[in-house]
């Protein structure tokens, strides 16, 4: 078959990159894993291998106050050969997550729920790229090669929120559950993704069966389903460490309470360096209450598409979460080709576009001349990610602005034109 | 309400269209919202004023509240004003006079005190007498005042300041008496002819007596009474305001530092712990009611002086180096000699026992031959001259390498004198535990002020800010203060000193803890003002459309409303 050939080369290609770039450059895993822009105190590998060293000599994980991740990944990743003396199989390991991811993304565009869902029918819809296009968008993205040679444990978080998606669209709404269920696990803020893929789930159950269900019953079900999860992956990450208050401090609380004020592409550090310690607590609720202030608007304005609300969520988590790095950029932008059909109505995508290439360009330059030359300080890289966030929520309100446009479009076939409310 | 939306639509509209509108866009209307889009925004707005009313306020409530203990305002305001405590001082004397007849005694007694009546001009210091016709009781009461010192603060009756013996004695033609350097007790000898009898009703062994006992304490009184004015007038308050400048401001621990210096190789070594023990030790124990002590102890070896200070001279007339006495204040080398400000929690009194260098000894002060002097409130010094030994190989003479014990006396001796003087102990009367018995009397005075002058300003502080958070911790240790003042105060009255010491220093600490408390401090330098500042700049830019948005949404709902009530009418 054409298309299958075409997507084993794409796969085939992608993974040849990825495995040339580490055949020929060593070093670069090393170099990205320690760029602040890939690896956060959230997600970095070497907090992981730090976690992995305690781990496997019976120490606890979180002594030390290194390691900050979900404790289930140590015994995955002590499966793994020792990554100083052999790096491959890890590296192998990370490819192939990727491939999965974009298997997932491939699965959701074949589903064709980016332009008609039950409520909604986009009004170009022949404009659109195939699945294995979006895999490429995806594969082909720098700062997914970037991430994954980075080894960043976000990696595992996509998934699940890609394979969550794709178990929706596909009408398996116990899998999407489950797989929510583990993002948020590994970390926290997906479970904000739950009404939106609760809708999705929804709106699928109601287009194959005969009679919509109950919604609140239907909601109800699978908020179970969810919490049923993650409490299961806690009760495994008890049974591995041992101590539930000492992990949930260390993962949960590390989240909620952003005590690593590490320089990230994000707008949380410098905010809460230059912060007054008594108000600390007070901006810390603003900030996460901002973060999730917008799943309620959202899912309101864009009921009618619950695939975009997920869209512009990953958008928004990219900008306003605490310690977002590209891997979220890269996710948000592996989901924007689904909408290709929206690019025409965009009005500031080269803006946009530019701001991005821009900050990604001068980001390291900036990191380096403040921390390495010396003659910069932390307003050169903080003016950066000013940037780079500016370009994400250009980009992102410039989307929701077109989403809204072709929703309008549709109840009015014959005029063009549409307010949007953009806070 | 269609007219208001499309205000805000055309120019998006504008910017939106495409060109195949162009032909009727300029003037266009919008077509009306259908009641879907109505609702939809009325939920979009009512989503977010959600999250912020159920969410935020709850968060901003808990997180900037600031938690204000309740303290007693009015009682600290009190304590600092002395409205609640007026310190006294009775001073309990105990009278024994074995060679007398009972009423002979009891008339002596009633006239003495008649007559230190007369004299004393402070009343919040006064002496009272006792007649013990226990002939023992001179003994027994220095060991009771020893006890007393250890800190056996339980008993109820007053502490006993002073026991007076009266004894006749032959051949005198006046009275006399004699304190003792070592105990409480003052000896008055009198001519047996000057028995007085009971008719006379100022006789002069009384009035001896009373003159006696008003000399001890006057340096004692003038103290206290100066300290409890505050002000600088009257008799003695020039030296004694310059007795209080040299001593150290009291504190519960003060660090001691012997410190061995001398510009060359030899003496090297000194049997510090030894003369520590031996010459130290004992007034440390006395002092123990007082205050604490640590001691560390340091020599180095080519300690010289400083380029700055003038070198000593050679005095052809007494044959020995000397220093002028306003050089002195150059002595220290305080550039090269290791000597720390503050070893530990006290502060630190350093002691230094400098040994010249063999071409340089005997060193002395030149005015007044002095070989130590005292450095106002930070410690004192000492020039040993050691009796040079004949070195083996070069001929000429050294310093010796081991100072011994014995050589360390003299030196120990005058550290002691000097550490009674940094400590603010009175220098009258002579015996050494009435001198630190008023010191006690002292030290609980001043205590008892400063912890309560403590009070009064954590009081106008707490009152001036009232946005600075007052923790659980300072209102416990203000209640302990408050608690312990006023038992010292009781115990003052009671005459009770060592007693009242122990509460006043107990009082102090707390005190001091309260008003420093450092989750207070931090917020003293930010003004409400300030808050503006910290809440605009991120507020309000996300504030500023949803009150726009929520206003506009309520006008839509309240002419809603209006018409709605027009139709029905």
């Amino acid at each position: 078959m054409a298309v299958d050939r075409r997507k084993v080369a794409v796969f085939g290609a992608a993974f040849v990159l990825r495995l040339l770039l580490i055949c020929l450059f060593p070093s670069l895993p090393d170099l990205l894993t320690g760029r602040v822009e890939v690896s956060t105190p959230v997600n970095s590998f070497k907090r992981l291998q730090e976690g992995l060293y305690l781990y496997t000599r019976d120490v606890s994980p979180y002594d030390g106050g290194v390691f900050h991740q979900a404790p289930l990944l140590l015994p995955l990743f002590s499966l793994l050969p020792d990554v100083t003396t052999n790096p491959v199989p890890t590296a192998i390991f990370y490819f192939l997550v990727d491939l999965l991811n974009a298997h997932a993304l491939a699965t959701i565009s074949a589903s064709g729920q980016s332009v008609q869902s039950r409520l909604h029918s986009a009004m170009r819809k022949h404009i659109r790229w195939d699945g294995t296009s979006v895999a490429a968008w995806f594969l082909f993205n720098p700062f997914t090669i970037a991430t994954c040679l980075a080894r960043s444990t976000s990696v595992l978080t996509t998934s699940g929120i890609l394979f969550a998606v794709s178990s929706a669209v596909s009408g398996n709404s116990l899998n999407a559950m489950l797989a929510l269920g583990f993002a948020s696990y590994l970390s926290l803020y997906p479970a904000l993704l739950f009404v939106p893929l609760a809708l999705l789930c929804y709106d699928q159950r109601s287009q194959n069966s005969a009679q919509a269900p109950n919604t609140a019953l239907f909601i109800l079900q699978h908020g179970a389903i969810l919490s049923g999860g993650i409490a299961g992956l806690l009760g495994l990450s008890v049974l591995i460490t041992g101590n539930f208050w000492e992990f949930m401090t260390a993962t949960y609380g590390f989240h909620l309470l952003v005590p690593d004020l590490t320089p990230n592409v994000g707008l949380w550090w410098y905010f809460f360096i230059e912060m007054f310690d008594s108000f600390r607590e007070f901006f810390l609720g603003v900030f996460w209450l901002h973060l999730a202030s917008y799943v309620g608007g959202l899912t309101a304005r864009l009921r009618r598409q619950p695939l975009f609300i997920i869209t512009s969520l990953l958008g928004v988590f990219a900008v306003f979460k605490p310690y977002p790095s590209i891997s979220d950029a890269s996710l948000f932008f592996a989901l924007l080709p689904l909408y290709r059909h929206l690019f025409p109505l965009m009005r500031y995508t080269f803006f946009a576009i530019s701001a991005l290439l821009y900050s990604s360009l001068l980001g390291p330059a900036f990191y380096h001349l403040w921390i390495y030359a010396g003659s910069g300080n932390a307003n050169f890289f903080y003016a950066i990610t000013l940037v780079w966030s500016l370009g994400l929520s250009i980009l992102l309100a410039d989307v929701i602005f077109a989403a809204l446009r072709d929703e309008w479009e549709q109840d009015h076939p014959e005029r063009k034109g549409e307010e949007v409310k953009q806070v | 309400m269609t007219s208001k939306t499309g205000d805000h639509e055309s120019p998006r509209t504008l910017a939106t269209s495409k060109a195949t509108d162009l032909k009727a866009s300029a003037q266009r209307v919008p077509p009306p919202e259908t009641p879907e889009a109505i609702q939809t925004r009325f939920r979009v707005i009512a989503a977010f004023w959600a999250v912020i009313i159920f969410l935020g306020f709850p968060i901003w409530w808990k997180t900037t509240s600031i938690y204000r203990a309740h303290l007693p305002i009015q009682d600290m305001a009190d304590w600092a004003d002395g409205k609640t405590c007026r310190p006294v001082f009775p001073l309990e004397i105990h009278v024994a006079a074995p060679t007398m007849q009972l009423p002979e005694s009891q008339h002596l007694v009633r006239t003495t005190q008649h007559a230190l009546d007369d004299l004393n001009d402070f009343a919040a210091h006064h002496l009272r007498l006792k007649l013990t016709n226990d002939t023992g009781a001179s003994t027994a009461q220095g060991s009771e005042y020893n006890t007393n010192v250890a800190g056996n603060m339980v008993d109820d009756g007053p502490d006993t300041a002073l026991t007076v013996r009266v004894v006749s004695q032959e051949g005198l033609a006046t009275p006399r008496s004699e304190l003792r350097a070592d105990t409480t007790q003052l000896d008055i000898f009198y001519p047996p002819s000057q028995v007085p009898i009971p008719s006379s009703s100022n006789p002069p062994l009384s009035v001896f007596i009373a003159e006696e006992l008003q000399r001890l304490y006057s340096e004692e009184k003038a103290t206290i009474a100066h300290i409890l004015s505050g002000d600088s007038s009257g008799r003695d308050s020039e030296s004694i305001s310059r007795r209080l400048r040299r001593s150290m401001k009291y504190a519960d621990t003060y660090h001691l530092s012997f410190s061995l210096f001398t510009p060359g190789s030899a003496p090297s070594s000194w049997d510090i712990e030894a003369a520590v023990q031996d010459y130290l030790s004992p007034l440390l124990h006395a002092f123990g009611p007082i205050s604490n002590f640590t001691i560390d102890t340091q020599v180095q070896l080519y300690a010289t002086f400083s380029p700055m200070a003038p070198p000593p001279l050679y005095d052809e007339d007494e044959s020995a180096w000397t220093l002028k006495k306003e050089d002195l204040s150059a002595f220290i080398n305080a550039a090269e000699w290791p000597l720390n400000p503050s070893i530990g929690n006290g502060p630190t009194l350093n002691f230094i026992l400098y040994v010249p260098d063999p071409s340089q000894s005997p060193m002395i002060v030149k005015e007044n031959h002095a070989s130590s002097w005292i450095v106002p409130q930070w410690g004192g010094v000492f020039l040993l001259n050691p009796p040079l030994e004949q070195a083996a190989k070069s001929g000429g003479q050294t310093n010796p390498a081991h100072i011994t014990q014995e050589s360390l006396r003299p030196a120990f001796m005058t550290f002691s004198h000097q550490l009674l003087t940094l400590l603010g102990t009175p220098t009258t009367p002579a015996s050494l535990p009435l001198r630190l018995q008023s010191l006690i009397r002292v030290r609980a005075a001043t205590l008892l002020l400063s912890a309560s002058s403590t009070m009064g300003s954590l009081a106008r502080l707490t009152e001036s800010l009232p946005s600075i958070p007052i923790p659980a911790t300072v209102a416990s240790s203000v209640s302990t203060t408050l608690s312990h003042l006023s038992s010292t105060c009781s115990h003052l009255r009671d005459g009770r000193f060592g007693a009242a010491l122990a509460s006043a220093r107990i009082a102090e600490t707390e005190a001091e803890r309260s008003f420093f408390e450092k989750s207070m401090v931090g917020q003293v330098y930010f003004p409400d003002e300030h808050k503006v500042a910290v809440y605009l700049p991120l507020l309000g830019p996300i504030g500023v459309p949803l009150l726009v948005s929520l206003m506009k949404e309520l006008k839509r709902l309240v002419a809603g409303w209006k018409a709605r009530r027009r139709s029905s009418s």
